[in-house]
Formats: C-alpha cells, structure tokens, sequence
C-alpha cells in the first residue's frame, strides 16, 4: 500500500522546481519506479510532484551544432524507436530497447531512467541498510550474486540503468534544472560513488531534475552497440552489459569510450580499455588486450565473481561486433 | 502424493464397476475446439475470486512475522483498533481465534496464530476493515514484540546437533529407505560406474491470482469463495476448524487464476476472513499481497539429490542409488521423491534413501509434479552420462532398459504404457539423428539437443458423482464438482457430454466448483481431473441417453438400439431423414427434463494407469556469456485419449514453460544473515518471459488405446509436462558444450564461470 501523501500538478516548470524542493518532496513523471519504491516503503513521501503534463521537458529534436535533444519526459519506448537515435546514436537505442518490459518503456522516461534508485534486494526489501540510513551493507556477506565487482565501498550496488552506459559512452550531457538555476552537466560527473554518497546515486540537490539530455553530434566514423546480458529475456535489469561508442579512421580506433552497465554502482568507463583500443586496429588481439584490461581491477564479491567472466564475455562479443 | 491429495488405494472400492464400452471413433472428443469459457476469460469478464465484491464488505489484511524464527512477547492492537474504519482486530487471543491448524493428516501441528513464529512471514494478527488502505494502516500500528531466536535455513545444516530447532522434537521429519535387488554386487560388477551430486532450487508457484477468500456467514451457515484447487476439500477442512457440518458449509469458485498445487490446502487466510467475518457480521474479503503469497503460500522445495548408477557396456542398466535431502520448510509437508528413479527404468538393483527436515522457511505444498522434476534433473541428466560412458546414443540407452511393469508397487502391470513409443515418435518427429550429428558453426554460439523421459504416479482418487441434465428444448446442463484451473476442463467435459448427446457445445451450461450445488469431485491436482470426472460426466451423459432414447423408441416406434443422437437430434439409423428435433419430442416435453447421473467407477484391479512421457530439447549456448536460448522443443506424452486437442496442446506448451524456469531462471533466495527471502516480487523471481520460451514447440501425442484406464482412455497430462524439460535442457546443454551442469538453474551466472572453468580461465 501506498503512504498517505499530497499530489500536486504543478502549472509550470518553474512551480514544479519550487515544489519539488520543498521537504519530503519527490517528482513523478513516469512513476514506475516511484511508485514501486514508495510502495515497498523504500522511502517515503509527503509530497509527490507531478512533472509529466510539461511541455518543456518533452520532445526529442536536432540541435544546431548536429547533435540531438532529448527532453527528460520522452519516452523509452520513443527512444528505442526514434529513428534518428538509431542511425546515429545506436547504443542509446539499444540500451533504451533493453530496458525492462515494453509496457514499462511506455511508462517510464529517459529522466527517471537515469535517476531511478538502485535495483539491491536489501535496499528495496525490509533492511534497514547503509543506503536507507542503517548502519550496515547487508550485501556484505549476504546474497551479493548481483552486486557490484567495480566502485563499491561500504555500499555495492550496482547503477540500474541501460540508457545511462549510453549516454555516457556517447558524452552526453544533462541540463539540470534546480531552485538556484541551470547547470549543464557531463552524464559522466552525473553519478556518484558510495564513497562520495552512500545515500544517493546522482549530483541532483533538492529541488533539482533533469530537463533534458544532450547528444554531442555524432564523432566521424562513430559505431555504437549496447549488448546487456540478463537472467532472462525481458523485464530485468543487467547482469553485465557493455555500451561502446568508438570512432573509426583508417581501420583504427582513434576515440570513443566504453562503458560497463551492471557492474558498478554508476556507470562504469572502462579507461584503461580504452586506452588499448585508441591507435589500434580492432582486431583480436586489441579485443584480447581490452577485455582484459576491462576487468583487471575487478573487485569481486564472494557469490559475483562469475561477473568477472561476464565482463569479459560480454565485452568481447561487444567489440567483436563493431570490428 | 503423501500430504498433498488422498492415497487412492485407501479409498474403499463400490461394489459395481460401472462398465461403458470404450469410444471407437470419436465425433467431438479430440478435436480443436474453443474453450467454452474463452469469451469470458479473454474479455475480462469471468470473475475471479480477486474480482468478487459483496455489499457491505469489508477487507481483512495479515500482519506477518519478519523474523525468521521468534517468539511472540505482546501484540499491542489498541492503537489499530481506534483507528478509522477498523472492524475487528485478531490475534492469537482473540476469542473464537484458538484454533489448531493442520498441515496434513497427523494430527494439529500448529495454530492459525502460532506464538512461536518458524518463518519470516508467518501469521501474527489480522485487521479488518472497510476499505483495504484503512486494513493496512491499522495493521502497521499493531505493535508487536518479538524474542528473536537463532534460525537455521540450509538443510544440511538443519541436521547439525547444535541447530536450532524449529519444532521441539527436532528437524528431522522423515527418513525412508527403499531397495531392491542388490545394489553393491551390481556396483562391483557394473563395466561403468558413475554419478554426481545434483541440485535444485527451491520453487515458487506464483499463480498470477493470488491467494484470496471472501467469506460470509448467514447465520450458522458460511459460504467462502475462493481461489481454490478443491471445493470439497476446502468445504471439509472449513468444517472441521469451525467444527460444522459440511452441509452449514459452501465453498465457491467458479474460476481459479492458477495455483500449481499451492491451492489445494487451505491457507491459514481463508480461515482468517471467515473468522473476521463471523466476528463482525459481515463479509469479509482477504487477498494475499503478491509478495506475502511469496513468503507463505508454499513452495517447490530444494532438492539435493547424489546418484549414483551403474551400466555394462551392452546398454542394460544393472543399479540405480540415491541420497535425497530436502526441507519441507517450518511445517510438515513433502521435499522429496525417488519415484522416477525407481520406477522409470528396469533396473534389478536400486536403493533410495530420503531425508527431509525442518527449516525456518516457508512451507512447502504440491507444486505440479512435486518433487518429480528434480529427481528427473538428476536422473535423466545421469542416464545420459552413462549412454555417453558406454558410447551409446542417450535414446538408444533409454529404449534398451524400460521399464514395463510398476517395480514399485510389486511389478504391478500398468493398463498401457506408450513411453517406447514416446521416445521413439518424439525422437523422429524432433529430428534427434541429423541434430545430434549437426556440425557446429564458427564463432562463440554452440548448439545442442538432448532429452529426458518421464512418468506420473498419481493415479486419481476415483470418485466422482455428476449431474447431467437435458431441458426440452434440447439444451443441456452439465453440473459438475470438479474445478477448472486453468486448463481447460470445462471444455473437455462439455465436448464429452456433446459426444454423447449429439448436442453442439453452445447448447452445453456448466455449474462446477460449488460444493452447495454440485457434486463430489476431488480436487484438480495430481494431473486427475481428467481421469476421474470424465468417466462420470460420460457415465451422466450416457444415462440421459438411454432415458431420450426410451422416449424416443416409443414416440418413432423404432426400437432405441436404432437411434443415434446427432446435431441436436434423434436420428434413425436407417432412415436418416425421419430425424426428429429433441426439442419435437412430446415425452420430452411432458418431463421437462431428463437427469441422468454418472459416478465414478473404481480402478481397474490388479494394474494401474499412468502416463509418461519424453521431451526434446534444442539449445544455443553462448559460450562468451554463458546465456542459454532454448530453441526448440518437443514433447511427446502418452496421457492416453486426447481428449481436446488445444487444451492437450495448452497443457504440455504450459509445463515445458514452466520447465525452461525450473531449468534455466526460477530459484528462491534466501538472506543467510536473516533467514528472509529476498526476491520476493515478480522482478527478482525470474519467472521466464514471453521472450524464454521458444516459437518452435511441438506436441505429439502418443496414444495408447487403452480401454482398461477408465471408460474414456484419458491418462493424466498436468504434471508429466512438466516433468523431464529442465533434465532435456541440461543435456541438450552438455551436447552443446560439453560441460555438466548439476545445479539447476542453468543462469548465465553460473553458465559463464563454468565454461571458464572448463576452458581453463
């Protein structure tokens, strides 16, 4: 059941901001992780803001510099099937496909997907752990099979998203509206680690939201995939997954990032892979060299170590397609 | 089937068989027809128990223990009991709610609210009120105080000296041994010896209704709806925790959105809106949260299961041993089975010895085919090593050492058994030579096919009493005890019933599922509802027959053995076009109607019917990721008589489903620091989607022709679909890359660190 709460409808984008940062404020657009999390009393709400009926944070539209806007309500669902992000930005269509179920990719919108809470079963279940303001991880030793091998420390969640590895391989940025302005912000320094934030996943102060999402026109020679491994063909998030992004000259790879999903409570950049593939061609040896440079830091758990295997799987048969 | 449904050999025999002659060719039964309630289902207009609203109802919700093992110090209510819309309040010593519960037959072993919680999410305390938001608010503001107690889940460790006990008395509840021949010689003279030790995850029924009652008393008298496998069992067991006649007791479900064998026994729930309803004079409605129905209402235990079989190098299986150990969770229930694996194959020498235990976890109920897929996990899996080890095709193995009298029950003959031809049939039909010499392609995507074989030991409790009833405008109505789950009997028995008659199916009403207005049927589980209400619902209609038949001799002036019933019409045999409408016939018109009844005859003597099986599985490995894809499967069931070809087909594309989450997705888990599960939501239970289960299904039904069964030749389908499909997959897994996965599910998870292993990684 959910708790008792006040619902506003917010008449404007500016009304939704002062709304939004009042206390026990929290934004609904597509509200399909909201109202799960509040729900299973993940947390709780005085208040609940409506955002979806704006106009300013929808459609998806060419920039002047040949990149692309996407406001923060646009579907998931008009993502996967915008045709433009498919020629030019696949891994952001295929990660948007990815996700969930497609009644859920009708619901739920690029906004809420990058900010929507960790999918942990101790965090979303009756724990009161380090993230809900208890006083352990209960991950720890407990059934940490889907848990982080990368970034965790105290916390070892893993970053749910599959449109945030996109976005952040293809350098977007998110324009973030809040009580004392605008600020444009790489998705890349949109995240935040447990060791910056055990109690929250992304930079948003109070009173903040993502307005939109912004591509940079898309590199010369730019290939882009997302594959995502799951436990089963639909409706789940990521065991492992990997968006790729690399721009091509001459039958190298000259830039373009790599991005892990499921593996790490953000988005994960796999840089020392990069730097493998950057001056080489993208043969088996260089796929050889970047996996395992993708998982030489890995850090894993006692039940997720098969995350390790995963990573290299995944990220091989990823780099394979784009050769 | 112990603690799920009635031993049918304890059940006394009538003096008469009633004998019909077996159907020669058929006019209805087995074709492809529309299910008679496909409008209602599709249009959303059947009402299920969860859909059910009655005036001035109120909504009951359950207040569970989050521990896993705990005593109860205080429950403080006052506070939920002033707060708006609140009926009633219950708790263990609420009066009236004393009452001893029963899991199974020996005798109470608990209370409907036990003091000494053995799980996270056992029954504390109940709210009623007006709406269900004002149930849940009370029930948060019931205060309870909890003595935490040390718990254990794993069943090994159950058996410890030092576990805590989850009942006093220990956490042993069961240990049998079964053998046969001698197992050690055998051994010591087998050319090849081999086995392994298997494991299944624990099982989730999650019907996608959920666990629901609405009960109202008139007076002495409680009428329950609800979403129920058995009427009549749910009325008998009502009756004795209220301690009223069964005739003071109705229970209703007219539709049931899956239960699996979770709904057979009655929920410690509908108790609990029956006794809320009786407390406030009003009907009181109770529907199992989705993540509550997880906790409580039952599960497929764990299985561990070592085998170990032996083989010489001519392909006769010389001995079969197993060690079973499962947790029948905090209450008396089953874990485990070693039926299939002595009863499958000829095998001279064999010995089982099973174990179960109590942990502090969630009961464990009839889950379709219950302990029967692990065992066929471990089993199949190991006949298909042993073929390999003696270099000889796993069909060809299979084939050479079946068994073809019941070695468990005395080498009891069965009335048919098509499982050679299963086998055979299916193999051909799937292609199994050219796939399993199928060269593999370049890159990381490895293909595989193998299969498994199976058999049902529930054979039905054979009594069943149905009314049929002809109108005089010819239209019929079928009154039967029997529930539809889900599968389609309804169908089956209105295309019976139009065999019979004559009569188009639309002219066919059904009442079922009401112990106020129909008959005894046992409940729809254990794959019997076929078996035993078809030949009475025949029997029923059979004696319709004869009556219009008698009236029609004399009106026609034909003698009866010269009339057939046809579309709705008595025809002469000889002289077709002096048909006469039933709706023109006088005698028909004077009676109004004609009832006949039809009862269940007894079990042939001396044999026994059972059904079986063979599956085929076709895979695509990723050997990068570890991923499975099931590509194609097939399935070949001697379930005797097809009795309606879509549901048969429903049937066996439904538990090969199942099967793909058995094999591949499904496994409980639970917190090893609390002992409480943490998937217990339709996200983190990996259920298989849509996207799981392959396009390229095939059904090849393998019919027998047995007239000895029962008077419609139908066997039992519901569980044996179900049963080989995680074993075909496994071995069709181990034909793609060579790797034997012993743990089910096969996730990628577990996939991608074995294929590094095996690689050397």
């Amino acid at each position: 059941m959910l708790p008792q709460f006040d619902y506003i409808r917010p008449g404007s984008l500016d009304e939704a901001v002062a709304r939004g940062a009042g206390d026990g404020a929290v934004l609904h657009s597509g509200g399909t992780d909201l109202l799960g999390c509040l729900r299973d009393g993940v947390f709780t709400a005085d208040t609940v803001v409506a955002i979806g009926h704006l106009a300013e944070l929808r459609g998806i539209e060419e920039t002047r510099d040949g990149g692309l806007r996407i406001g923060a309500l646009s579907t998931l669902s008009e993502i996967a099937a915008h045709p433009l992000i498919a020629e030019r930005y696949t891994v952001l269509s295929l990660g948007a496909g990815s996700a969930a179920s497609p009644q859920l990719r009708n619901q739920g919108t690029i906004g809420g997907n990058i900010c929507q809470r960790p999918r942990c079963w101790y965090f979303r279940g009756d724990f009161h752990c380090l993230r809900k303001g208890g006083s352990m991880c209960y991950a720890v030793a407990g059934a940490n099979q889907y848990h982080c091998i990368f970034g965790g420390d105290r916390c070892y969640i893993v970053h749910p998203s599959d449109t945030a590895p996109a976005l952040v391989a293809l350098g977007a940025r998110a324009r973030i509206i809040g009580p004392s302005g605008t600020r444009v912000v790489p998705l890349e320094s949109f995240f935040v680690l447990p060791a910056q934030n055990v109690r929250r996943e992304t930079i948003l102060e109070p009173g903040e939201l993502v307005a939109e999402v912004l591509l940079p026109p898309p590199g010369v020679g730019l290939r882009s995939t997302y594959r995502k491994v799951r436990a089963r063909g639909a409706w789940d998030f990521a065991l492992a997954g990997a968006a790729a992004a690399l721009t091509f000259s001459d039958g190298r790879v000259n830039g373009g990032r790599l991005v892990l999903s499921g593996v790490a409570p953000i988005p994960w950049r796999a840089a020392e892979a990069e730097r493998v593939l950057i001056d080489n061609p993208l043969d088996a040896e260089t796929i050889r060299r970047a996996v395992e440079a993708c998982v030489a830091d890995a850090r894993p758990m006692p039940h997720n170590g098969y995350k390790v295997d995963l990573v290299r799987g995944v990220v091989a048969e990823t780099l394979r397609s784009l050769a | 089937m112990k603690h799920y449904l009635p031993d049918p050999d304890q059940i006394p025999g009538e003096a008469q068989p009633q004998e019909l002659p077996p159907w020669g060719e058929t006019r209805v039964v087995g074709r492809s027809l529309s299910r008679v309630d496909g409008y209602e289902l599709v249009s959303g207009t059947a009402v299920y128990t969860l859909d059910l609203t009655l005036p001035d109802m109120l909504h009951a919700v359950i207040v569970r223990c989050p521990h896993a093992h705990a005593r109860v110090v205080r429950v403080e209510t006052s506070r939920a009991e002033a707060m708006p819309g609140v009926r009633a309040v219950l708790t263990a010593s609420t009066p009236g709610a004393e009452i001893p519960w029963y899991f199974g037959d020996d005798g109470p072993t608990s209370r409907l609210f036990d003091s000494h919680c053995r799980y996270a999410g056992e029954e504390v305390a109940a709210v009623a009120a007006e709406t269900v938001h004002q149930a849940w608010d009370a029930a948060r503001a019931i205060e309870v105080e909890y003595e935490v107690l040390p718990f254990v889940i794993d069943e090994a460790e159950a058996l410890e000296a030092d576990a805590p006990a989850v009942h006093e008395g220990g956490n042993l509840t069961e240990q049998r041994e079964f053998a046969r021949g001698d197992v050690e010689a055998a051994f010591a003279e087998a050319d090849v010896v081999l086995g392994g030790t298997f494991r299944t995850p624990c099982e989730l029924h999650a019907p996608l209704e959920t666990f629901v009652s609405v009960a109202r008393w008139d007076g002495d008298r409680l009428t329950v709806w609800d979403s129920t496998q058995g009427v009549f069992a749910r009325q008998q067991e009502l009756a004795r925790y209220f301690r009223l006649p069964l005739t003071s007791v109705r229970v209703i479900c007219p539709y049931v959105g899956g239960g699996f064998g979770a709904k057979l026994s009655t929920g410690k729930y509908t108790v609990i809106a029956a006794l809320a309803a009786r407390m406030t004079a009003r009907p009181v409605k109770l529907a199992v949260t989705r993540e509550d129905s997880f906790l409580s209402e039952g599960n497929r235990p764990a299985n561990t299961i070592r085998l170990k079989a032996a083989a010489m190098r001519d392909g006769t299986l010389t001995a079969l041993e197993g060690e079973f150990l499962g947790s029948v969770g905090a209450y008396p229930s089953g874990a485990v089975s070693p039926y299939l694996l002595l009863a499958l194959y000829d095998c001279a020498n064999a010995r089982a010895a099973t174990t179960e235990v109590y942990t502090n976890a969630g009961r464990a109920r009839a889950f379709r085919a219950p302990a029967f897929p692990p065992c066929a996990w471990a089993l199949e899996q190991t006949i298909d090593a042993l073929a390999e080890e003696i270099g000889m095709d796993p069909v060809e193995f299979r084939l050479k050492n079946l068994a073809t009298v019941l070695q468990l029950r005395d080498d009891l003959p069965y009335t048919s058994i098509g499982l050679r031809e299963c086998i055979i049939e299916g193999a051909r039909e799937f292609g199994w030579e050219s796939a399993r010499s199928r060269p593999q392609q370049d890159g990381h995507l490895r293909r595989g096919v193998g299969m498994a074989a199976g058999m049902w030991a529930y054979p039905g409790e054979p009594r069943a009493t149905v009314f049929v009833k002809l109108f005089a405008d010819g239209s019929v109505n079928l009154n039967m005890g029997a529930s539809d789950i889900g599968t389609g009997t309804k169908t089956v028995m209105a295309m019976v019933v139009a065999e019979e008659l004559g009569v188009p199916l639309e002219q066919i009403q059904i009442e079922h599922a009401d112990t106020g207005t129909t008959q005894y049927a046992p409940a729809s589980g254990g794959s019997q509802t076929v078996v035993v209400s078809s030949p009475a619902v025949r029997a029923a209609a059979v004696d319709v027959k004869g009556q219009l038949l008698e009236i029609a001799a004399a009106e026609l002036e034909r003698p009866a053995e010269g009339l057939v019933l046809r579309d709705g019409q008595v025809v002469p045999i000889d002289d077709e076009g002096a048909a006469v409408p039933l709706a023109e016939l006088r005698g028909l018109r004077q009676r109004q109607n004609i009832v006949g009844v039809g009862r269940r005859h007894p079990h042939p003597e001396g044999k026994i019917a059972l059904p079986f099986c063979a599956q085929f599985a076709d895979v695509e490995v990723n050997t990068l990721t570890g991923e499975v894809r099931v590509a194609r499967l097939l399935a070949a069931h001697d379930s005797g008589r097809v009795m309606s070809y879509l549901t048969y087909e429903n049937q066996v594309f439904g538990g090969m489903a199942m099967g793909i989450g058995f094999g591949l997705t499904e496994d409980r888990v639970l917190d090893s620091q609390t002992g409480k599960m943490v998937n217990h939501n339709w996200h983190d239970y990996k259920i298989p989607t849509a996207k799981d289960v392959p396009l390229e299904q095939t059904c090849v039904p393998i019919d027998p022709h047995d007239t000895e069964c029962n008077t419609t030749g139908a066997k039992g389908l519901g569980e044996p679909a179900h049963i080989p499909t995680a074993a075909a997959i496994a071995n069709a897994v181990y034909h793609a890359t060579g790797v034997r996965v012993h743990d089910a599910p096969i996730t990628a998870m577990q996939m991608v660190r074995l294929l590094a292993e095996t690689r050397g990684d």
